[in-house]
């Protein structure tokens, strides 16, 4: 425990101000109210917001009037700017977001590391390994599986790599049925570089045109949403997103090791089970519709925890929605800041969130390295 | 287009319509070559708002992507963004009546969106040989309603190509090019077959240098020095420009006659890749690059 | 009870506990002493459910390795030698999680202010809104003390006898303190509960212990009263130096016993 840094005062008070009695609970739930209402202003922002001066507001009166149903309504253009390009980006933003933001708490709670992250351990490879296997071999290896699957097998593909990868590492760090999360960590690293090095193989049998789809597939963009993928992706990751209630309590017991965790009731291995597999299918399915945006993973649930502490009753909702917000307001922000061209997503995440959290950091040394 | 270029293409696409799911750019050929209205029109690649250009069809421009660069005029439209990474509704905020794009502008899911927001979309097939200029210059000139100017320019398009190619008719000893598109690290990103450097290379009476692969692959040292060009090719604006220096102090590249003789050929990207309207200047020039005075005059 | 037999413990190829038998009774406090890696917190990590183990252990006559580990936690709280901490929870989050299993025993009303009173018990009144990391050593080992009594509050839950298990409870701690756990520990014990505490110190536990269970190499070496185990040529022997019981050191040079203290 001497090792351990002792944070100065100044820095305590300003993150002890739960209260003298130490409970962060009506504090961690007003912060999720006001989550809420955030994630709905970024919404209606991110819905109203784009190259185009289409308005949501006009489409939305046509659908309340009738309009729509008796074919009096706006232009078919400013209502497929709406129902098929903002609407669906909106909606993937909000699961992309917050299942990205969900499996980093999650991942960093299992791991007992605030660094943690789905990217981390191989999932995010793994998935991109299968995504890539379909672009650049699914006209020829592939093409069976293509064609039987259809548009659901890159999503698919990469939900399977996420997967295939996350069992892998759990059969390498499990032992007489009990998981060494650190081989586990440092396995992932290693398996992480083996997919990577795979998925290069596969650039470089790639051809010009899958060359394209795979850098733009690779730079992470919320600009393929379609009502096609959130069919595909989405049951997936509001399932998973679903689970990690039940997680809660058990990763907070976690914070004072799997041992403790077990004396305290928690069946710990279940709970690492039900962890992985959820968040592999939340990050599979997020990797296959947007790529790989990185960032929102390990900020959001650092900034969550500075604001209403660690326990992950609270963290992971916090997560779902402050997640599904920041990813929604850096979409409406590269969709409009070159106007009529796009940024891809993962500039905006980088330029905005790592300069913000370096600050934070700084503000809050002493605390924030434990 | 040869056999082998054209099953490689369609398979392709075959393999994006099947991962996608969408209606492929194929089909977009099919639903209609001519706009109703070009009285706003977006153009997507190069070459194909050069060829708007040439064919005095520049009032009907309301934007252009990234790739069209040329002639200057283009520049004050709006960027929509890369032909390739094309957001929808960047695009349809231009209120474009139509938008005029080359083969393999995409992604998938804006060119889909496009079409289900009814805006017309014609789609431009690219093929590097000299037949495939002048189908695109057709295919423009189809699309906007001017076909005979088309064909008029088609017609001279098609003669200066000629006088190019023939220039280099009588040369016996074929140069061997090796086209560069990038040294980043001192690794050589060269071009096989099926490219516009191929193309254009072939144009001009050289030789690619490289076989054995299609596309744009990295080229290692071994293969670098089999390949024995007698020249480098390589574009004048592209990414961190090489030196001389640099190219020649490249272990492998010094091994090969072109190294040999220190002979390196810049040329404008577009220019030298665009396959529009000024290709045939550009096979000139490539041409007179290579051969010089050996050109059977 | 706590039974064990013939328990053998495996770490990798290594036996690091070999065939002992063990048994603490409830109204007791049951001491575990003996050299340093002669198997004392293994053989506590068998007998919480840690390690797996061959051999038979049962709890209130219950098979432990048939329970599930909400079973296991309604019949007994561990305090680990050493507690690591991931993230900054204060120090009332993490008695808070001694209520997890929702068995504490405590009446109604009372398991919302049971952190309170359990930081109270360990002497870290007002300690609630501190970050656990901010803790001294001494400090944290008491706030872990009072997650461990949120848990099993009650000694005896609907007739049953429940256990506390503690691996070098006062090793970071002032005398006073010490005093103060090892009452805690007692008052457990004489209130029908069950404490099973691994000690380093032969001075508490020939104070506080009723039972003392004696470890060398991993097998047991003695078990029995204070008065019967700690005898000079079973410590000698044990601990591989020679021992006197109960002889003051000469001439005069100071000495302090824990015997002579009074916790105010």
């Amino acid at each position: 425990m001497a090792d351990q840094s002792i944070a100065g005062p100044s820095g305590m008070t300003r993150l002890a101000r739960g209260g003298e009695d130490g409970d962060r609970a009506a504090r961690a739930r007003l912060a999720i109210v006001l989550l809420a209402v955030m994630l709905g202003a970024a919404m209606l922002f991110s819905l109203t917001s784009g190259a185009s001066d289409a308005s949501a507001w006009a489409v939305l009166r046509d659908w309340v009037s009738g309009a729509v149903a008796d074919g009096s309504a706006t232009d078919m253009r400013t209502r497929v700017i709406i129902q098929d390009i903002r609407l669906p980006r909106v909606v993937m933003g909000v699961l992309v977001g917050a299942s990205l933001a969900v499996s980093g708490a999650v991942m960093q709670g299992l791991f007992r590391n605030p660094l943690a992250d789905p990217g981390l351990i191989g999932i995010s490879a793994g998935a991109s390994l299968g995504a890539v296997a379909v672009i650049v071999l699914g006209a020829t290896m592939l093409a069976p599986l293509v064609a039987l699957l259809g548009p659901m097998a890159l999503p698919l593909a990469a939900f399977v790599g996420g997967l295939v990868a996350t069992l892998i590492l759990y059969r390498i760090a499990t032992r007489q049925g009990r998981t060494s999360v650190a081989t586990m960590l440092l396995a992932g690293i290693a398996l992480a570089a083996l997919a990577m090095a795979l998925t290069g193989v596969l650039v470089y049998m790639a051809d010009d045109r899958q060359l394209r789809d795979l850098t733009f597939w690779q730079l992470g963009s919320l600009a393929g949403a379609t009502w096609q993928k959130i069919g595909t992706a989405g049951p997936v990751i509001v399932a998973a997103l679903a689970a990690t209630p039940f997680l809660a309590r058990g990763l907070n017991a976690l914070a004072l090791g799997e041992a403790t965790a077990g004396h305290l009731g928690i069946p710990v291995q279940r709970l690492k089970y039900v962890a992985i597999i959820s968040v592999s299918a939340a990050v599979g399915a997020a990797v296959a519709v947007s790529g790989g945006i990185g960032f929102v993973g390990i900020v959001v649930p650092h900034l969550l925890r500075l604001a209403i502490g660690p326990d992950n009753r609270y963290l992971l909702p916090a997560s779902a929605l402050f997640g599904a917000a920041m990813l929604l307001v850096a979409d409406a922000v590269c969709r409009t800041i070159v106007a009529p061209a796009e940024l891809p997503i993962g500039i905006i995440t980088a330029a905005v969130g790592g300069p913000f959290f370096l600050w934070i950091l700084l503000r809050k040394r002493g605390i924030v390295d434990l | 287009m040869n056999a082998v270029v054209c099953s490689f293409v369609r398979r392709s696409l075959l393999g994006a319509v099947l991962v996608f799911g969408a209606a492929s750019a194929a089909a977009a050929a099919e639903d209609g070559d001519v706009f109703a209205d070009s009285s706003r029109i977006a153009s997507i690649g190069g070459s194909l708002t050069e060829i708007v250009y040439a064919l005095g069809q520049q009032e009907h421009l309301v934007a252009r992507d990234s790739t069209s660069l040329y002639p200057q005029e283009a520049l004050k439209l709006p960027d929509v963004g890369y032909m390739r990474q094309l957001s929808p509704e960047g695009v349809l905020s231009v209120n474009p009546s139509g938008i005029l794009a080359l083969q393999g502008s995409g992604p998938k899911e804006a060119v889909e969106v496009l079409k289900k927001a009814s805006v017309p979309y014609v789609e431009v097939p690219e093929t590097f040989d000299h037949e495939g200029i002048l189908a695109k210059i057709r295919a423009v000139g189809k699309a906007f309603g001017v076909d005979d100017r088309a064909a008029a320019l088609a017609m001279e398009v098609d003669a200066k190509l000629k006088a190019a190619e023939q220039l280099t008719a009588a040369v016996k000893q074929r140069k061997r090019v090796l086209f560069i598109l990038s040294m980043q690290g001192g690794k050589i990103l060269a071009s096989g077959g099926d490219t516009a450097a191929d193309g254009i290379v072939k144009l001009a009476g050289g030789v690619n240098a490289i076989e054995g692969f299609t596309g744009y692959k990295q080229l290692s040292d071994e293969a670098a020095v089999t390949a024995a060009p007698d020249v480098i090719l390589m574009m004048d604006h592209a990414g961190p420009a090489v030196s001389d220096e640099e190219l020649f102090a490249n272990a492998a590249i010094s091994q090969t006659p072109a190294g040999a003789a220190r002979k390196v050929i810049r040329m404008d990207g577009g220019y030298l890749l665009g396959f529009g309207p000024r290709t045939a200047d550009a096979v000139h020039d490539l041409a007179v690059a290579l051969y010089g005075a050996d050109l059977g005059q | 009870m706590i039974e064990a037999k013939e328990v053998s413990v495996f770490i990798g190829r290594r036996r690091i506990v070999a065939d002992v038998a063990f048994t603490a009774r409830p109204g007791e406090v049951t001491a575990i002493v003996g050299p340093n890696g002669s198997g004392k917190t293994t053989l506590l990590k068998a007998l919480s459910g840690e390690l797996p183990y061959e051999g038979r252990i049962a709890v209130n006559g219950r098979d432990l390795a048939a329970m599930k580990p909400a079973e296991a936690a309604s019949l007994r709280a561990v305090l680990p030698q050493a507690t690591s901490l991931a993230f900054p929870f204060t120090v009332r989050e993490i008695v808070r999680l001694g209520l997890l299993g929702g068995r504490s025993g405590a009446l109604a009303g009372e398991s919302e202010r049971l952190p309170e009173r359990a930081l109270a018990k360990v002497d870290l009144d007002g300690f609630a809104g501190r970050f656990y990391q901010e803790l001294s050593g001494g400090e944290q080992q008491r706030v872990q003390l009072a997650r461990v009594l949120c848990q099993v509050w009650a000694p005896v839950l609907e007739g049953v006898p429940r256990y506390l298990l503690l691996d070098e409870p006062v090793s970071s701690l002032d005398i006073r303190h010490q005093l103060t756990i090892m009452d805690i520990a007692r008052d457990f014990a004489r209130r029908g509960g069950g404490v099973v505490a691994v000690l380093h110190d032969l001075n508490l536990t020939a104070m506080y212990a009723d039972h003392i269970h004696v470890m060398q190499g991993g097998r047991q070496a003695a078990s029995g009263a204070p008065q019967e185990v700690l005898v000079d040529p079973l410590l000698e022997k044990v601990f591989g130096c020679r021992l006197r019981v109960g002889a003051v050191p000469p001439s005069g040079a100071p000495f302090v016993l824990p015997q002579s203290a009074a916790v105010s």
